[in-house]
Protein backbone atom coordinates (compact mmCIF):
# COMPACT_ATOMS: atom_id res chain seq x y z
CA UNK A 1 0.00 0.00 0.00
CA UNK A 2 1.39 3.34 -0.99
CA UNK A 3 0.16 6.09 1.31
CA UNK A 4 1.05 8.72 -1.34
CA UNK A 5 -1.40 7.18 -3.73
CA UNK A 6 -4.28 9.58 -4.33
CA UNK A 7 -7.60 8.29 -3.11
CA UNK A 8 -9.34 6.52 -5.95
CA UNK A 9 -12.95 6.91 -6.77
CA UNK A 10 -15.02 3.79 -6.73
CA UNK A 11 -17.66 4.01 -9.40
CA UNK A 12 -20.52 1.60 -9.31
CA UNK A 13 -22.34 1.29 -12.62
CA UNK A 14 -25.96 0.30 -12.38
CA UNK A 15 -28.00 -0.62 -15.42
CA UNK A 16 -29.09 -0.25 -18.14
CA UNK A 17 -30.99 -3.34 -17.07
CA UNK A 18 -31.93 -1.73 -13.86
CA UNK A 19 -32.36 -3.89 -10.77
CA UNK A 20 -34.89 -1.56 -9.19
CA UNK A 21 -37.01 -0.44 -12.08
CA UNK A 22 -38.70 -2.26 -14.87
CA UNK A 23 -37.34 0.05 -17.51
CA UNK A 24 -33.78 0.67 -18.73
CA UNK A 25 -31.62 3.54 -17.48
CA UNK A 26 -27.92 3.69 -16.70
CA UNK A 27 -26.58 5.26 -13.54
CA UNK A 28 -23.07 5.68 -12.26
CA UNK A 29 -22.75 6.16 -8.56
CA UNK A 30 -19.45 7.29 -7.14
CA UNK A 31 -19.35 5.75 -3.70
CA UNK A 32 -17.25 6.00 -0.58
CA UNK A 33 -18.02 2.88 1.42
CA UNK A 34 -21.79 2.82 1.58
CA UNK A 35 -22.28 6.53 0.94
CA UNK A 36 -23.02 7.93 -2.50
CA UNK A 37 -20.77 10.88 -3.39
CA UNK A 38 -21.84 11.60 -6.94
CA UNK A 39 -24.33 10.35 -9.47
CA UNK A 40 -24.81 10.62 -13.24
CA UNK A 41 -27.50 9.36 -15.56
CA UNK A 42 -27.53 8.12 -19.16
CA UNK A 43 -30.91 7.72 -20.77
CA UNK A 44 -32.00 6.84 -24.25
CA UNK A 45 -32.31 3.07 -24.08
CA UNK A 46 -35.93 3.36 -25.11
CA UNK A 47 -35.49 6.37 -27.40
CA UNK A 48 -37.72 5.86 -30.41
CA UNK A 49 -37.44 9.10 -32.34
CA UNK A 50 -41.08 9.99 -31.91
CA UNK A 51 -40.60 13.76 -32.25
CA UNK A 52 -39.03 13.24 -35.68
CA UNK A 53 -41.71 10.68 -36.50
CA UNK A 54 -44.48 13.21 -36.01
CA UNK A 55 -43.14 15.35 -38.85
CA UNK A 56 -43.74 12.55 -41.37
CA UNK A 57 -47.31 11.74 -40.30
CA UNK A 58 -50.55 13.61 -40.38
CA UNK A 59 -52.24 14.99 -37.28
CA UNK A 60 -54.56 12.01 -36.82
CA UNK A 61 -51.70 9.51 -37.11
CA UNK A 62 -49.65 11.62 -34.72
CA UNK A 63 -52.37 11.41 -32.10
CA UNK A 64 -51.95 7.60 -32.07
CA UNK A 65 -48.16 7.85 -32.17
CA UNK A 66 -47.93 10.37 -29.34
CA UNK A 67 -50.32 8.39 -27.18
CA UNK A 68 -47.72 5.61 -27.35
CA UNK A 69 -44.96 7.73 -25.82
CA UNK A 70 -45.95 6.34 -22.46
CA UNK A 71 -47.76 3.18 -21.47
CA UNK A 72 -48.83 4.61 -18.13
CA UNK A 73 -49.94 8.14 -18.82
CA UNK A 74 -50.90 7.72 -22.47
CA UNK A 75 -54.08 9.77 -22.21
CA UNK A 76 -52.40 13.00 -21.10
CA UNK A 77 -50.11 12.93 -24.14
CA UNK A 78 -53.04 12.59 -26.51
CA UNK A 79 -54.93 15.28 -24.59
CA UNK A 80 -52.06 17.76 -24.68
CA UNK A 81 -51.58 17.25 -28.42
CA UNK A 82 -55.29 17.37 -29.26
CA UNK A 83 -55.82 20.55 -27.19
CA UNK A 84 -52.91 22.25 -28.96
CA UNK A 85 -54.00 21.28 -32.46
CA UNK A 86 -57.60 22.27 -31.74
CA UNK A 87 -56.33 25.68 -30.61
CA UNK A 88 -54.36 26.06 -33.87
CA UNK A 89 -57.41 25.02 -35.90
CA UNK A 90 -59.65 27.42 -33.97
CA UNK A 91 -62.10 24.67 -33.09
CA UNK A 92 -64.18 24.69 -29.92
CA UNK A 93 -64.65 21.25 -28.44
CA UNK A 94 -68.06 20.51 -26.81
CA UNK A 95 -68.09 20.70 -22.98
CA UNK A 96 -69.19 17.07 -22.67
CA UNK A 97 -66.08 15.94 -24.57
CA UNK A 98 -63.84 18.09 -22.36
CA UNK A 99 -65.48 16.63 -19.24
CA UNK A 100 -64.96 13.07 -20.47
CA UNK A 101 -61.31 13.88 -21.25
CA UNK A 102 -60.95 15.08 -17.69
CA UNK A 103 -62.72 12.00 -16.34
CA UNK A 104 -60.35 9.65 -18.19
CA UNK A 105 -57.37 11.77 -17.11
CA UNK A 106 -58.33 11.43 -13.45
CA UNK A 107 -58.96 7.68 -13.79
CA UNK A 108 -55.52 7.48 -15.35
CA UNK A 109 -54.03 9.40 -12.44
CA UNK A 110 -55.61 6.91 -10.02
CA UNK A 111 -54.12 3.98 -11.94
CA UNK A 112 -50.73 5.68 -12.18
CA UNK A 113 -50.51 6.64 -8.50
CA UNK A 114 -51.58 3.14 -7.38
CA UNK A 115 -48.98 1.65 -9.70
CA UNK A 116 -46.36 3.92 -8.18
CA UNK A 117 -47.44 3.05 -4.64
CA UNK A 118 -46.90 -0.63 -5.44
CA UNK A 119 -43.53 -0.14 -7.13
CA UNK A 120 -42.20 2.10 -4.39
CA UNK A 121 -43.40 -0.30 -1.66
CA UNK A 122 -41.64 -3.12 -3.53
CA UNK A 123 -38.39 -1.11 -3.64
CA UNK A 124 -38.72 -0.59 0.08
CA UNK A 125 -39.02 -4.32 0.66
CA UNK A 126 -42.69 -4.11 1.58
CA UNK A 127 -44.06 -6.60 -0.90
CA UNK A 128 -47.35 -7.09 0.88
CA UNK A 129 -48.29 -3.48 0.20
CA UNK A 130 -47.10 -3.94 -3.38
CA UNK A 131 -49.36 -6.96 -3.91
CA UNK A 132 -52.42 -5.35 -2.32
CA UNK A 133 -52.12 -2.01 -4.09
CA UNK A 134 -51.71 -3.70 -7.45
CA UNK A 135 -54.66 -5.97 -6.76
CA UNK A 136 -56.78 -2.92 -6.05
CA UNK A 137 -55.41 -1.13 -9.07
CA UNK A 138 -57.14 -3.77 -11.19
CA UNK A 139 -60.41 -2.09 -10.19
CA UNK A 140 -59.53 1.10 -12.01
CA UNK A 141 -58.00 -0.87 -14.91
CA UNK A 142 -61.32 -2.65 -15.33
CA UNK A 143 -63.13 0.69 -15.25
CA UNK A 144 -60.85 2.06 -17.96
CA UNK A 145 -61.28 -1.07 -20.05
CA UNK A 146 -65.04 -0.93 -19.66
CA UNK A 147 -65.11 2.72 -20.62
CA UNK A 148 -62.71 2.76 -23.57
CA UNK A 149 -62.07 -0.86 -24.52
CA UNK A 150 -58.42 -0.78 -23.45
CA UNK A 151 -56.49 -1.14 -20.21
CA UNK A 152 -53.70 1.13 -21.50
CA UNK A 153 -53.44 3.38 -24.57
CA UNK A 154 -57.15 4.01 -24.24
CA UNK A 155 -57.45 6.16 -27.37
CA UNK A 156 -60.30 8.06 -25.77
CA UNK A 157 -59.31 11.23 -27.65
CA UNK A 158 -59.88 12.08 -31.25
CA UNK A 159 -59.14 15.39 -32.91
CA UNK A 160 -62.08 17.57 -31.93
CA UNK A 161 -63.38 15.55 -28.99
CA UNK A 162 -63.58 12.04 -27.62
CA UNK A 163 -64.83 8.78 -29.06
CA UNK A 164 -66.35 7.26 -25.93
CA UNK A 165 -69.49 8.40 -24.17
CA UNK A 166 -70.53 7.68 -20.60
CA UNK A 167 -74.00 6.21 -20.08
CA UNK A 168 -75.79 5.69 -16.74
CA UNK A 169 -74.72 2.09 -16.45
CA UNK A 170 -71.04 2.90 -16.98
CA UNK A 171 -71.31 5.80 -14.54
CA UNK A 172 -72.69 3.47 -11.85
CA UNK A 173 -69.90 0.96 -12.42
CA UNK A 174 -67.32 3.74 -12.08
CA UNK A 175 -68.94 5.09 -8.86
CA UNK A 176 -69.00 1.61 -7.38
CA UNK A 177 -65.32 1.03 -8.18
CA UNK A 178 -64.31 4.45 -6.84
CA UNK A 179 -66.14 3.80 -3.54
CA UNK A 180 -64.19 0.58 -3.07
CA UNK A 181 -60.88 2.26 -3.94
CA UNK A 182 -61.51 5.15 -1.57
CA UNK A 183 -61.90 2.74 1.34
CA UNK A 184 -58.73 0.93 0.39
CA UNK A 185 -56.81 4.20 -0.02
CA UNK A 186 -57.68 5.24 3.55
CA UNK A 187 -56.08 1.98 4.62
CA UNK A 188 -52.93 2.68 2.55
CA UNK A 189 -52.64 6.15 4.03
CA UNK A 190 -52.71 4.60 7.50
CA UNK A 191 -50.06 2.04 6.52
CA UNK A 192 -47.54 4.45 4.99
CA UNK A 193 -47.88 6.98 7.82
CA UNK A 194 -47.86 4.58 10.80
CA UNK A 195 -45.87 1.47 9.87
CA UNK A 196 -42.58 2.05 11.70
CA UNK A 197 -40.54 -0.32 9.54
CA UNK A 198 -41.71 1.38 6.38
CA UNK A 199 -41.25 4.87 7.81
CA UNK A 200 -37.68 3.86 8.58
CA UNK A 201 -37.17 3.61 4.84
CA UNK A 202 -38.97 6.83 3.90
CA UNK A 203 -38.74 9.42 6.67
CA UNK A 204 -35.88 11.91 6.11
CA UNK A 205 -34.71 9.97 3.05
CA UNK A 206 -34.11 11.85 -0.20
CA UNK A 207 -35.22 15.13 1.33
CA UNK A 208 -35.56 18.00 -1.13
CA UNK A 209 -36.03 21.46 0.35
CA UNK A 210 -38.34 24.04 -1.18
CA UNK A 211 -35.31 26.04 -2.41
CA UNK A 212 -33.83 22.96 -4.09
CA UNK A 213 -37.12 22.12 -5.73
CA UNK A 214 -37.33 25.64 -7.17
CA UNK A 215 -33.70 25.75 -8.28
CA UNK A 216 -33.83 22.30 -9.91
CA UNK A 217 -37.21 22.98 -11.52
CA UNK A 218 -38.83 19.90 -10.05
CA UNK A 219 -42.44 19.32 -11.10
CA UNK A 220 -45.51 17.40 -10.08
CA UNK A 221 -46.01 15.49 -6.82
CA UNK A 222 -42.20 15.46 -6.31
CA UNK A 223 -42.20 19.26 -6.14
CA UNK A 224 -45.48 19.53 -4.24
CA UNK A 225 -44.09 17.25 -1.49
CA UNK A 226 -41.51 20.02 -0.95
CA UNK A 227 -44.14 22.72 -0.66
CA UNK A 228 -44.08 24.04 -4.23
CA UNK A 229 -47.56 25.24 -5.11
CA UNK A 230 -47.63 24.24 -8.76
CA UNK A 231 -50.20 22.18 -10.59
CA UNK A 232 -51.19 22.95 -14.18
CA UNK A 233 -54.76 21.87 -13.41
CA UNK A 234 -54.94 24.76 -10.92
CA UNK A 235 -52.57 27.32 -12.47
CA UNK A 236 -53.79 27.13 -16.04
CA UNK A 237 -56.92 24.97 -16.16
CA UNK A 238 -57.45 23.13 -19.47
CA UNK A 239 -60.01 20.72 -20.92
CA UNK A 240 -62.73 20.25 -18.28
CA UNK A 241 -60.79 21.68 -15.31
CA UNK A 242 -62.22 25.21 -15.59
CA UNK A 243 -65.64 23.69 -14.82
CA UNK A 244 -64.40 21.03 -12.44
CA UNK A 245 -61.70 22.66 -10.27
CA UNK A 246 -59.29 20.56 -8.20
CA UNK A 247 -57.68 21.16 -4.82
CA UNK A 248 -53.95 21.72 -4.73
CA UNK A 249 -52.24 19.17 -2.48
CA UNK A 250 -48.90 20.03 -0.91
CA UNK A 251 -46.69 18.82 1.92
CA UNK A 252 -43.70 20.51 3.49
CA UNK A 253 -41.32 17.77 4.64
CA UNK A 254 -39.95 17.06 1.15
CA UNK A 255 -38.79 13.53 2.02
CA UNK A 256 -39.98 10.22 0.59
CA UNK A 257 -42.68 9.94 3.23
CA UNK A 258 -44.11 13.30 2.10
CA UNK A 259 -44.19 12.09 -1.51
CA UNK A 260 -46.29 9.13 -0.37
CA UNK A 261 -48.68 11.42 1.48
CA UNK A 262 -49.01 13.85 -1.44
CA UNK A 263 -49.78 11.12 -3.96
CA UNK A 264 -52.28 9.37 -1.69
CA UNK A 265 -54.03 12.67 -0.94
CA UNK A 266 -54.16 13.32 -4.67
CA UNK A 267 -55.96 10.01 -5.03
CA UNK A 268 -58.72 11.32 -2.74
CA UNK A 269 -58.96 14.51 -4.80
CA UNK A 270 -59.25 12.43 -7.97
CA UNK A 271 -61.98 10.22 -6.49
CA UNK A 272 -63.99 13.28 -5.54
CA UNK A 273 -63.50 14.88 -8.94
CA UNK A 274 -64.54 11.69 -10.75
CA UNK A 275 -67.81 11.62 -8.76
CA UNK A 276 -68.49 15.31 -9.47
CA UNK A 277 -67.91 14.87 -13.19
CA UNK A 278 -70.22 11.86 -13.32
CA UNK A 279 -72.95 13.77 -11.44
CA UNK A 280 -72.70 16.93 -13.53
CA UNK A 281 -71.71 15.64 -16.93
CA UNK A 282 -72.82 18.31 -19.42
CA UNK A 283 -75.21 17.05 -22.10
CA UNK A 284 -74.53 17.37 -25.80
CA UNK A 285 -72.24 16.22 -28.53
CA UNK A 286 -68.92 14.52 -27.83
CA UNK A 287 -66.96 15.71 -30.87
CA UNK A 288 -66.79 18.28 -33.65
CA UNK A 289 -65.26 18.07 -37.07
CA UNK A 290 -61.76 19.42 -37.46
CA UNK A 291 -60.03 20.26 -40.76
CA UNK A 292 -57.31 17.96 -42.04
CA UNK A 293 -55.05 20.89 -42.84
CA UNK A 294 -54.16 22.98 -39.83
CA UNK A 295 -53.52 26.71 -40.43
CA UNK A 296 -49.99 27.93 -39.91
CA UNK A 297 -49.12 28.81 -36.35
CA UNK A 298 -47.36 27.93 -33.13
CA UNK A 299 -48.89 26.95 -29.86
CA UNK A 300 -47.93 25.61 -26.48
CA UNK A 301 -50.08 23.13 -24.65
CA UNK A 302 -49.48 22.20 -21.02
CA UNK A 303 -51.27 19.55 -18.99
CA UNK A 304 -50.72 18.01 -15.57
CA UNK A 305 -49.64 14.40 -16.08
CA UNK A 306 -49.60 12.09 -13.03
CA UNK A 307 -45.87 12.87 -12.73
CA UNK A 308 -46.12 16.64 -13.24
CA UNK A 309 -46.19 19.26 -15.93
CA UNK A 310 -46.24 17.85 -19.47
CA UNK A 311 -45.21 20.40 -22.09
CA UNK A 312 -46.05 20.34 -25.81
CA UNK A 313 -44.84 22.85 -28.38
CA UNK A 314 -46.56 22.46 -31.74
CA UNK A 315 -45.74 24.35 -34.93
CA UNK A 316 -48.02 23.90 -37.91
CA UNK A 317 -47.28 24.97 -41.47
CA UNK A 318 -50.64 24.90 -43.19
CA UNK A 319 -50.40 21.28 -44.32
CA UNK A 320 -51.87 18.13 -42.76
CA UNK A 321 -48.55 17.36 -41.03
CA UNK A 322 -46.97 19.33 -38.17
CA UNK A 323 -43.71 21.16 -38.81
CA UNK A 324 -42.42 20.42 -35.32
CA UNK A 325 -43.71 18.76 -32.18
CA UNK A 326 -41.61 19.17 -29.06
CA UNK A 327 -42.46 17.03 -26.05
CA UNK A 328 -40.99 17.67 -22.63
CA UNK A 329 -42.11 15.06 -20.16
CA UNK A 330 -42.16 15.51 -16.38
CA UNK A 331 -39.70 12.67 -15.68
CA UNK A 332 -36.95 14.56 -17.52
CA UNK A 333 -37.41 17.54 -15.21
CA UNK A 334 -37.14 15.44 -12.10
CA UNK A 335 -33.93 13.57 -13.01
CA UNK A 336 -31.85 16.58 -12.04
CA UNK A 337 -33.34 16.46 -8.55
CA UNK A 338 -32.62 12.72 -8.13
CA UNK A 339 -29.00 13.10 -9.15
CA UNK A 340 -28.53 15.79 -6.54
CA UNK A 341 -30.60 14.15 -3.79
CA UNK A 342 -28.72 10.85 -4.11
CA UNK A 343 -25.53 12.43 -2.77
CA UNK A 344 -24.95 11.66 0.89
CA UNK A 345 -27.37 8.77 1.08
CA UNK A 346 -26.62 5.08 1.48
CA UNK A 347 -26.44 2.99 -1.65
CA UNK A 348 -29.25 0.86 -0.27
CA UNK A 349 -31.58 3.86 -0.38
CA UNK A 350 -31.00 4.44 -4.11
CA UNK A 351 -33.79 2.23 -5.42
CA UNK A 352 -36.36 4.10 -3.38
CA UNK A 353 -34.98 7.53 -4.17
CA UNK A 354 -35.00 6.66 -7.86
CA UNK A 355 -38.50 5.28 -7.66
CA UNK A 356 -39.61 8.23 -5.51
CA UNK A 357 -40.00 10.59 -8.45
CA UNK A 358 -42.01 7.93 -10.27
CA UNK A 359 -39.66 7.97 -13.25
CA UNK A 360 -40.98 6.92 -16.60
CA UNK A 361 -38.26 6.02 -19.07
CA UNK A 362 -40.45 5.56 -22.09
CA UNK A 363 -41.62 9.07 -21.52
CA UNK A 364 -38.25 10.70 -21.45
CA UNK A 365 -36.58 8.43 -24.00
CA UNK A 366 -39.23 8.11 -26.55
CA UNK A 367 -35.14 3.18 -29.59
CA UNK A 368 -37.19 0.24 -29.44
CA UNK A 369 -35.96 -2.69 -27.40
CA UNK A 370 -36.04 -5.91 -29.32
CA UNK A 371 -36.02 -9.24 -27.50
CA UNK A 372 -35.38 -12.01 -29.94
CA UNK A 373 -35.32 -15.46 -28.42
CA UNK A 374 -31.91 -16.86 -27.48
CA UNK A 375 -30.15 -13.79 -28.76
CA UNK A 376 -28.21 -11.79 -26.26
CA UNK A 377 -25.52 -9.89 -28.15
CA UNK A 378 -25.27 -6.14 -28.12
CA UNK A 379 -27.28 -4.62 -30.92
CA UNK A 380 -25.85 -1.76 -32.88
CA UNK A 381 -27.98 0.94 -34.38
CA UNK A 382 -27.47 -0.67 -37.83
CA UNK A 383 -28.66 -4.07 -36.54
CA UNK A 384 -31.73 -2.51 -35.04
CA UNK A 385 -32.51 -0.67 -38.23
CA UNK A 386 -32.12 -3.79 -40.36
CA UNK A 387 -34.25 -5.77 -37.94
CA UNK A 388 -36.94 -3.15 -38.08
CA UNK A 389 -36.98 -3.07 -41.87
CA UNK A 390 -37.16 -6.89 -42.11
CA UNK A 391 -39.82 -7.09 -39.45
CA UNK A 392 -42.22 -4.70 -41.08
CA UNK A 393 -41.64 -5.52 -44.77
CA UNK B 1 -52.16 38.73 -10.63
CA UNK B 2 -53.66 38.20 -14.03
CA UNK B 3 -51.85 36.82 -17.02
CA UNK B 4 -51.37 40.24 -18.62
CA UNK B 5 -49.64 41.71 -15.58
CA UNK B 6 -47.39 38.67 -15.26
CA UNK B 7 -46.33 38.97 -18.88
CA UNK B 8 -45.82 42.74 -18.61
CA UNK B 9 -43.54 42.16 -15.63
CA UNK B 10 -41.48 39.81 -17.76
CA UNK B 11 -41.29 42.33 -20.58
CA UNK B 12 -40.12 45.02 -18.17
CA UNK B 13 -37.48 42.70 -16.75
CA UNK B 14 -36.14 41.79 -20.16
CA UNK B 15 -36.38 45.30 -21.59
CA UNK B 16 -32.61 45.90 -21.94
CA UNK B 17 -32.17 42.93 -24.29
CA UNK B 18 -35.33 42.80 -26.34
CA UNK B 19 -34.97 43.08 -30.10
CA UNK B 20 -38.60 42.24 -30.79
CA UNK B 21 -41.59 41.25 -28.69
CA UNK B 22 -44.75 39.48 -29.81
CA UNK B 23 -47.95 38.25 -28.20
CA UNK B 24 -48.90 35.23 -30.32
CA UNK B 25 -51.64 34.09 -27.91
CA UNK B 26 -53.33 35.69 -24.91
CA UNK B 27 -51.23 33.73 -22.43
CA UNK B 28 -47.96 33.90 -24.35
CA UNK B 29 -45.16 36.41 -24.84
CA UNK B 30 -42.36 35.78 -27.36
CA UNK B 31 -39.17 37.78 -26.89
CA UNK B 32 -36.50 37.75 -29.57
CA UNK B 33 -32.99 38.24 -28.19
CA UNK B 34 -29.45 37.71 -29.43
CA UNK B 35 -27.34 34.78 -28.24
CA UNK B 36 -24.86 37.06 -26.46
CA UNK B 37 -27.61 38.44 -24.20
CA UNK B 38 -29.19 35.08 -23.43
CA UNK B 39 -27.49 34.29 -20.13
CA UNK B 40 -28.03 37.79 -18.75
CA UNK B 41 -31.70 37.67 -19.65
CA UNK B 42 -32.20 34.26 -18.05
CA UNK B 43 -30.32 35.39 -14.95
CA UNK B 44 -32.61 38.39 -14.55
CA UNK B 45 -35.68 36.11 -14.75
CA UNK B 46 -34.22 33.74 -12.18
CA UNK B 47 -33.22 36.61 -9.86
CA UNK B 48 -36.74 38.01 -10.02
CA UNK B 49 -38.22 34.53 -9.44
CA UNK B 50 -40.21 34.87 -12.65
CA UNK B 51 -41.56 31.40 -13.34
CA UNK B 52 -39.57 28.25 -14.01
CA UNK B 53 -37.72 26.95 -17.05
CA UNK B 54 -40.20 24.55 -18.57
CA UNK B 55 -38.45 23.37 -21.72
CA UNK B 56 -35.93 24.19 -24.44
CA UNK B 57 -37.17 23.63 -27.99
CA UNK B 58 -34.98 23.51 -31.08
CA UNK B 59 -36.65 24.57 -34.29
CA UNK B 60 -34.99 24.00 -37.65
CA UNK B 61 -36.16 26.44 -40.28
CA UNK B 62 -34.18 25.87 -43.45
CA UNK B 63 -34.23 28.47 -46.19
CA UNK B 64 -36.78 27.80 -48.87
CA UNK B 65 -35.25 26.75 -52.14
CA UNK B 66 -35.46 29.71 -54.57
CA UNK B 67 -38.03 28.02 -56.79
CA UNK B 68 -40.06 26.72 -53.88
CA UNK B 69 -43.37 28.60 -53.99
CA UNK B 70 -44.59 26.53 -56.91
CA UNK B 71 -47.61 25.19 -55.06
CA UNK B 72 -49.10 22.11 -56.60
CA UNK B 73 -52.44 22.72 -58.21
CA UNK B 74 -55.28 22.42 -55.74
CA UNK B 75 -53.07 23.03 -52.72
CA UNK B 76 -52.71 26.25 -50.78
CA UNK B 77 -49.45 28.03 -51.46
CA UNK B 78 -46.65 27.03 -49.13
CA UNK B 79 -47.22 29.10 -46.05
CA UNK B 80 -43.98 28.54 -44.19
CA UNK B 81 -42.33 31.85 -45.04
CA UNK B 82 -44.60 34.66 -43.96
CA UNK B 83 -45.15 35.09 -40.19
CA UNK B 84 -41.76 35.87 -38.73
CA UNK B 85 -39.22 38.16 -40.27
CA UNK B 86 -38.54 36.30 -43.49
CA UNK B 87 -34.93 35.27 -43.61
CA UNK B 88 -33.49 34.31 -46.95
CA UNK B 89 -30.93 32.30 -45.03
CA UNK B 90 -32.08 29.28 -43.07
CA UNK B 91 -31.69 29.25 -39.31
CA UNK B 92 -32.15 27.17 -36.25
CA UNK B 93 -34.16 28.81 -33.56
CA UNK B 94 -33.69 27.88 -29.93
CA UNK B 95 -36.71 28.55 -27.76
CA UNK B 96 -36.47 28.81 -24.00
CA UNK B 97 -39.89 28.43 -22.45
CA UNK B 98 -40.57 29.81 -18.99
CA UNK B 99 -43.91 29.34 -17.27
CA UNK B 100 -45.44 31.33 -14.45
CA UNK B 101 -48.96 30.32 -13.54
CA UNK B 102 -50.98 30.47 -16.76
CA UNK B 103 -48.43 32.70 -18.52
CA UNK B 104 -45.76 31.36 -20.87
CA UNK B 105 -42.70 33.38 -21.84
CA UNK B 106 -40.54 32.22 -24.73
CA UNK B 107 -37.05 33.59 -25.33
CA UNK B 108 -36.22 33.07 -29.00
CA UNK B 109 -32.62 32.99 -30.19
CA UNK B 110 -32.01 32.64 -33.94
CA UNK B 111 -28.82 30.94 -35.13
CA UNK B 112 -28.33 31.43 -38.87
CA UNK B 113 -26.80 28.52 -40.81
CA UNK B 114 -23.09 29.28 -40.99
CA UNK B 115 -21.55 30.25 -44.28
CA UNK B 116 -19.09 27.40 -44.30
CA UNK B 117 -20.05 23.82 -43.81
CA UNK B 118 -17.57 23.24 -41.01
CA UNK B 119 -18.36 26.20 -38.83
CA UNK B 120 -20.41 25.33 -35.78
CA UNK B 121 -23.45 26.97 -34.34
CA UNK B 122 -22.72 28.17 -30.87
CA UNK B 123 -25.03 29.26 -28.10
CA UNK B 124 -24.07 29.99 -24.49
CA UNK B 125 -25.19 27.64 -21.75
CA UNK B 126 -27.75 28.95 -19.27
CA UNK B 127 -26.87 26.34 -16.62
CA UNK B 128 -25.11 29.00 -14.51
CA UNK B 129 -28.52 30.60 -13.97
CA UNK B 130 -30.81 27.58 -14.34
CA UNK B 131 -29.04 24.31 -13.44
CA UNK B 132 -32.01 22.24 -14.60
CA UNK B 133 -31.20 23.24 -18.18
CA UNK B 134 -28.34 20.70 -18.31
CA UNK B 135 -30.44 17.80 -19.59
CA UNK B 136 -32.28 20.01 -22.09
CA UNK B 137 -29.00 21.41 -23.42
CA UNK B 138 -27.59 17.89 -23.85
CA UNK B 139 -30.66 17.00 -25.88
CA UNK B 140 -30.29 20.14 -27.97
CA UNK B 141 -26.63 19.36 -28.74
CA UNK B 142 -27.42 15.80 -29.88
CA UNK B 143 -30.54 16.51 -31.83
CA UNK B 144 -29.59 19.76 -33.58
CA UNK B 145 -25.78 19.86 -33.54
CA UNK B 146 -25.55 23.12 -31.66
CA UNK B 147 -22.50 23.70 -29.45
CA UNK B 148 -23.72 24.80 -26.08
CA UNK B 149 -20.76 26.70 -24.71
CA UNK B 150 -20.05 26.11 -21.03
CA UNK B 151 -22.64 23.41 -20.39
CA UNK B 152 -21.39 21.15 -17.57
CA UNK B 153 -21.99 17.72 -19.15
CA UNK B 154 -21.47 17.05 -22.85
CA UNK B 155 -21.94 13.28 -22.91
CA UNK B 156 -24.68 11.76 -25.00
CA UNK B 157 -28.03 11.68 -23.31
CA UNK B 158 -30.44 9.83 -25.56
CA UNK B 159 -28.83 8.76 -28.85
CA UNK B 160 -27.05 5.35 -29.08
CA UNK B 161 -23.29 5.14 -28.39
CA UNK B 162 -22.52 4.21 -32.02
CA UNK B 163 -24.58 7.01 -33.52
CA UNK B 164 -22.46 8.59 -36.31
CA UNK B 165 -20.75 11.92 -35.63
CA UNK B 166 -22.25 14.93 -37.27
CA UNK B 167 -25.70 13.45 -37.85
CA UNK B 168 -28.38 15.46 -36.14
CA UNK B 169 -31.76 13.74 -36.34
CA UNK B 170 -34.07 16.65 -35.68
CA UNK B 171 -32.63 18.82 -38.43
CA UNK B 172 -34.88 18.92 -41.45
CA UNK B 173 -31.96 17.81 -43.63
CA UNK B 174 -31.95 14.44 -41.83
CA UNK B 175 -34.36 12.11 -43.57
CA UNK B 176 -33.11 8.76 -42.32
CA UNK B 177 -30.15 6.60 -43.22
CA UNK B 178 -29.77 5.10 -46.71
CA UNK B 179 -31.04 1.54 -46.73
CA UNK B 180 -27.83 -0.53 -46.81
CA UNK B 181 -29.61 -3.88 -46.85
CA UNK B 182 -30.93 -3.18 -50.34
CA UNK B 183 -27.68 -1.82 -51.70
Amino acid sequence: MNPQHPPEKFILPIGPQHPALKEPGHFEFTIDGEIVKDATVRLGYVHRGIEKGTEARNYNQDLYLLERICGICSHVHATAFALGVEKLAGVTVPPRAQAIRTLVAELERVHSHLLWLGVCAHEGGFDTLFMYSWRDRETVMDILEGLTGNRVNYSANIMGGVKVDVDDKTADTIRHGIDYLEGRTHHYMKVVTTDETFLGRTRDIGTMTYEQAIRLDAVGPTARASGVRADVRVDAPYAGYPDFPVDLITETAGDLAARFVVRINELFVSYQLIRTILDKLPPGEISVRIPRRIPEGETISRVEAPRGELFYFIRSNGTDKPDRVKVRTPSLCNWASVMELAVGHKLADMPMILAGIDPCFSCNDRLIRVNRRGDSQLWSWEDLRRYGIEQYK
Amino acid sequence: MDTDTILQNAETLLNPWVTEAKRPEVNRLDIYISASNLLAAVQSLVDAHWGHLSAITGLDRPALAPMQPAAKPGEPAAAISATDSPTPEGKIEVLYHFCQGPAILTLRVGLPYSQTANARMVIPSICAAAPAASLYERELMEMFGIDVEGTPVTQKLVLPDDWPEGVYPLRKSFTGFPDKSEA
